[in-house]
């Protein structure tokens, strides 16, 4: 058997319900098999499943996880069994009442996204007017007792304003942004071209984030995810596959990371079916891609092999059909002509998400 | 940092130990592994004791001299404050 590390964080993707329509939207492009989603009660065993595996954090999450009215149940049966709790929220449905419920429930962290930090672009790209009502609900919470993050996903369209994104979290008072290139699953795999930043939006992007930093030091954290797409070697995805990560979506399908489904080789298993801990240990699909065993070359013998985890399995099976190929978006990968293609800016038109 | 000042925790910070009796700072998005010494300074933070009371508890249970407490408080809690997981009352 292959050595499984403590998983430390659990992703609930509670429901694929979204009132947004993001053409980045990283959920599965085909949801229908998603509607018959876990029950209060079920989620509440796969939380005590994931506290007796070791896991600490559980980050609860969509879809649109607001949208699920048992919400600040499942938070307090989390905090019960000693987990430490972060929602991901388009936000816009979390009145005084609902953060009351939810704070009381032991709430620890609420991260809400902006689409942009102008609100023409942001409810463009949304495919709906909502920016004006996430600013007040991100003014509500950061005078709440909870740690607030605002999230922005950086692609072509918005990329020339992150600048104004960062002075937007200033002027709010909120003390951590997260700052993420587009990462191309799901939907925003399907609209890879239209989505894709240039080479300039991508070196300016980062200049500003190290001034950014160093002005805000001590008072804001930044936290930037680079565009892979234009780096060297390829991000160590979920830090190694079966490693510290779970994912479980809508109907109990467990994952070693969020965009997995897109390997169609892998069959996942499902709580309705076993336990996590089982799953976690024995299932094929943790244990295909865990460790470096099943590497490669130019993998197998690298130094980074354990530093990189060869990269991103699903990106490898999205752009080469073989999951286990060193990830394409290293510069040693034999694949790698298909990063540097996509590099290029194309203009298609954005597909919102359904 | 003045030795009166009272250290408490950021928003969405958390002290957690383990069963096998390590701790763990969880914070948003993360999770530090505290060695021994700074578990121990965290555990005294509530938002009442000042710098200079940790110390001295430090001092008094590791048997260890007030100047080297001093300094390992300072640095630790010099870093947390910087990414906002501690802050000054």
């Amino acid at each position: 058997m292959l050595e499984s590390h403590r998983p430390l964080s659990l992703l609930c993707e509670l429901t694929y319900r979204c009132n947004l329509a993001c053409p980045y939207c990283s959920n599965p492009v085909e949801l229908a098999r998603y509607r018959d989603e876990l029950t209060t009660t079920e989620w509440k065993r796969v939380l005590d499943e994931a506290a007796a595996l070791g896991v600490v954090q559980a980050h609860f999450s969509g879809g649109e996880p607001t949208l699920r009215r048992d919400l600040a149940e499942i938070v307090a049966h989390a905090r019960r069994a000693g987990l430490y709790s972060n929602l991901i929220t388009q936000g816009t449905f979390l009145d005084d009442k609902r953060l009351d419920h939810l704070l009381a429930a032991g709430l620890d962290h609420i991260q809400i996204s902006v689409q942009a930090p102008t609100e023409e672009l942001a409810d463009e790209i949304a495919g709906t007017n909502v920016h004006a009502r996430k600013i007040e609900a991100l003014e509500r919470i950061a005078a709440r007792d909870v740690a607030l993050t605002l999230n922005c996903v950086l692609h072509r369209r918005n990329h020339d304003q992150l600048a104004e994104t960062i002075a937007l979290a200033e002027r709010l008072g909120i003390a951590r942004v997260e700052l993420a290139n587009v990462q191309f699953y799901g939907w925003a795999f399907r609209n890879r071209a239209a989505l894709m930043p240039t080479r300039e939006q991508v070196l300016t992007g980062s200049a500003i984030v190290s001034a950014a930093r160093e002005r805000l030091r001590g008072r804001m954290e930044i936290v930037y995810v680079a565009a892979d797409h234009f780096g060297e070697f390829p991000k160590p995805c979920m830090n190694g596959w079966g490693r510290e990560f779970l994912t479980v979506t809508p109907n109990g399908t467990v994952l070693p990371c969020p965009a997995a489904t897109a390997i169609r080789t892998l069959s996942f298993e499902n709580v309705r079916e076993r336990s996590l801990s089982e799953i976690w240990t024995d299932s094929a699909a943790f244990n295909a891609y865990r460790g470096t065993a099943w590497m490669a070359e130019p993998c197998r013998s690298c130094e980074r092999r354990e530093r990189d985890w060869g990269g991103c399995r699903c990106q490898a099976f999205l752009l080469t059909g073989d999951a286990a190929a060193t990830d394409p978006a290293c510069r040693l990968s034999p694949d790698h002509a298909l990063i540097v293609e996509a590099r290029e800016p194309k203009d298609e038109p954005l597909v919102a998400r359904r | 940092m003045k030795p009166e000042a009272r250290p408490t925790f950021g928003k969405g910070v958390r002290l957690r130990r383990e069963p096998d009796g390590t701790a763990m700072l969880l914070v948003p998005e993360g999770a530090l592994v505290l060695n021994p010494s700074a578990a121990a300074a965290l555990e005294l933070v509530d938002g009442h004791r000042t710098v200079a009371d940790i110390v001295t508890c430090l001092v008094r249970a590791f048997e260890i001299g007030e100047e080297d407490a001093r300094s390992d408080v300072g640095s630790l809690f010099d870093r947390l404050v910087e990414r906002q997981t501690l802050r000054f009352l």
